[in-house]
């Protein structure tokens, strides 16, 4: 019912003279700017996680170290039975699909390229290597498995790189629920704006609106009217806040940029987040009409 | 959807009190019935009530106490929505015409149409029309605020009779016009009538109560009386 513009293309509130316009116009860029730029780290930090997700999902492997004990026989006899129990522990994680412990002719085929072929193996402290295949969509608390691994089999270590990476997912994700805290934020604060502004207006144009309830309106009628005033003043605004925000996205991606270690070169936005950046003004002239639609339609209810 | 049986008063009030906030009350205990399709007149000093009377008629002033039925409704129970359904079945010409000064004259008349969803070509049509009987036809499309006394005048007039509404309730709508033309005026009123419209004029014009024999309501002391065109003459106190 909102969208029905065409009873309100006769404006006899004289709202486009309202003193309060200049104000909204001006908030709700400084909003959208404000929203475009987060809603940029957002994205940025979620094609961040799904490529690092996909890097540590899959699979994983454990290392047991060797005991470094004088006598090679018992120090043997401890990692093998180490690596029994960590085996016995990947098999019952429900997220493992499967474990494989390599034996020795695999150990030996993975150092052969770096020790040759006259290096009798068994005569090195060799760690042992377990290959867990997980399930899809398995996702993995790295530093709990650790913690469990470590009671069992104090030798084992999981793979370093993979145990950071969590770590940095764990932090990205952080910084994702307080971005998307302060895009709300942002957004209440814009809707109070616009419902105070228009509360202010509905008094103002008092007179106005009594001849109109007199000659037998609805507040819906009087809503609409608020309602296409509003959008307006919410796209255009949207429009100025984007187009500040764009250049702003490219000068920190940049500075980003150059940032060693490729991290944040996994931050790329794509053309969809683009889209959602670019239609940004659309959504603010929706909140911004929904938020003066209803505004209306409550305060009339309550004040005549 | 609010149709009334023609026997049924189009208007009636029952023991009404009205009040302005804690003062005491303007009118009291006033009983009143209008059958549909009647024209009266409602007389009475400055400060009697008249102007209370027609805006509790105009489903505007609530009254303070008593029943007030309009079309058959106790509007003491009706909610927002059908309020304005009744409203649009009232014209109202105010004492002070209460115009959108910022928009044409043209838009002024169409505001009862528009708010009830008429098409724009027919809105053009009919508001045309009744602007060239009220011969404003030259300044359609002036700013109301432009215009003269007499001709925002007959703009008011032209918007409380726009949508053949089935009350006309006018607060001293010949105030500052000259005879002829409060005359033609009594005229479209009288056609208006004709066509089933139930008419209450209140005015301070003897010329006109005298001239056409219509029934008064007279208010005086916070009552209301009914006076015929015949018994008028000697108890008539305007
Ligand atoms: N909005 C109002 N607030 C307070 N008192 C009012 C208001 N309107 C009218 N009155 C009082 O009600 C009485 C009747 O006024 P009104 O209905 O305008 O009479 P009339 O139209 O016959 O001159 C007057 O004493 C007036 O002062
Ligand atoms: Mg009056």
């Amino acid at each position: 019912m909102i969208w029905k513009f065409k009873s309100s293309r006769h404006q006899e509130l004289p709202l486009s003279k309202d003193s309060s316009n200049l104000f909204l116009k001006i908030m709700i860029s400084i909003s959208v700017f404000l929203f475009a730029v987060t809603l940029a780290g957002v994205l940025a930090i979620n094609s961040m996680l799904v490529n690092w997700n996909a890097s540590i999902l899959g699979s994983l492997t454990v290392q047991i170290v060797p005991v470094s004990n004088a006598d090679r026989q018992k120090a043997q006899e401890e990692i093998l039975k180490q690596e029994q129990r960590a085996v016995a522990l990947l098999e019952a994680m429900p997220e493992a699909k499967k474990v494989t412990p390599l034996n020795d002719g695999q150990l030996q085929s993975l150092l052969r390229p770096w020790l040759g072929d006259d290096v009798d193996i068994n005569e090195l402290p060799m760690p042992r290597l377990i290959d867990v295949k997980l399930k899809s969509g398995a996702e993995i608390n790295f530093k709990q498995l650790a913690e469990k691994l470590a009671t069992v089999a104090p030798q084992a270590s999981l793979d370093n790189h993979k145990l950071w990476l969590n770590k940095l997912i764990n932090f990205a994700a952080g910084l994702k629920v307080l971005a998307l805290a302060v895009l709300l934020l942002v957004i209440g604060v814009t809707s109070g704006a616009i419902f105070y502004t228009t509360q202010t207006s509905l008094g103002l144009h008092k007179d106005v609106i009594e001849i109109l309830h007199i000659m037998g309106a609805k507040d819906t009628y009087i809503a609409q009217q608020y309602a296409g005033r509003t959008a307006w003043l919410g796209l255009i605004g949207g429009i100025i806040g984007v187009l500040i925000a764009i250049p702003i996205i490219f000068l920190i991606a940049h500075l980003a940029g150059q940032i060693e270690g490729g991290i944040i070169d996994e931050a790329r936005l794509s053309i969809g987040s683009w889209v959602a950046i670019v239609s940004l003004p659309l959504f603010s002239s929706l909140v911004a009409m929904q938020t003066a639609y209803y505004t209306v339609k409550h305060t009339l209810e309550r004040m005549m | 959807m609010f149709e009334t049986k023609d026997t049924e008063p189009i208007i009636e009030l029952e023991k009404v009190g009205i009040r302005y906030g804690r003062g005491p009350e303007v009118l009291s205990n006033i009983d009143l019935s209008l059958q549909r399709g009647s024209f009266h007149f409602l007389t009475g000093k400055s400060g009697a009530g008249k102007t209370s009377l027609l805006s509790m008629m105009y489903l505007w002033q609530k009254p303070s106490r008593g029943r007030l039925s309009i079309f058959g409704n106790n509007v003491n129970f009706a909610n927002r929505n059908s309020l304005s359904l009744f409203r649009r079945r009232i014209g109202v010409v105010f004492q002070d015409f209460r115009l959108l000064e910022h928009v044409s004259a043209f838009d002024n008349v169409a505001l009862p149409l528009r708010v009830s969803g008429m098409s724009e070509k027919e809105i053009r049509k009919r508001v045309n029309e009744l602007l060239k009987w009220v011969e404003i036809d030259r300044s359609t499309s002036a700013i109301t605020s432009t215009l003269s006394g007499g001709e925002k005048q007959r703009v008011a007039i032209a918007r409380a009779v726009i949508n053949r509404p089935d009350i006309l309730l006018a607060d001293e709508p010949t105030g500052n016009v000259d005879n002829d033309i409060a005359t033609k005026l009594m005229k479209l009123f009288i056609e208006l009538n004709k066509l089933g419209t139930t008419v209450v004029i209140a005015t301070h014009n003897e010329n006109l109560i005298n001239e056409f024999k219509y029934p008064c309501i007279c208010l005086k002391n916070h009552n209301l009386k009914i006076v015929s065109a015949g018994e008028r003459k000697n108890d008539m106190e305007i």
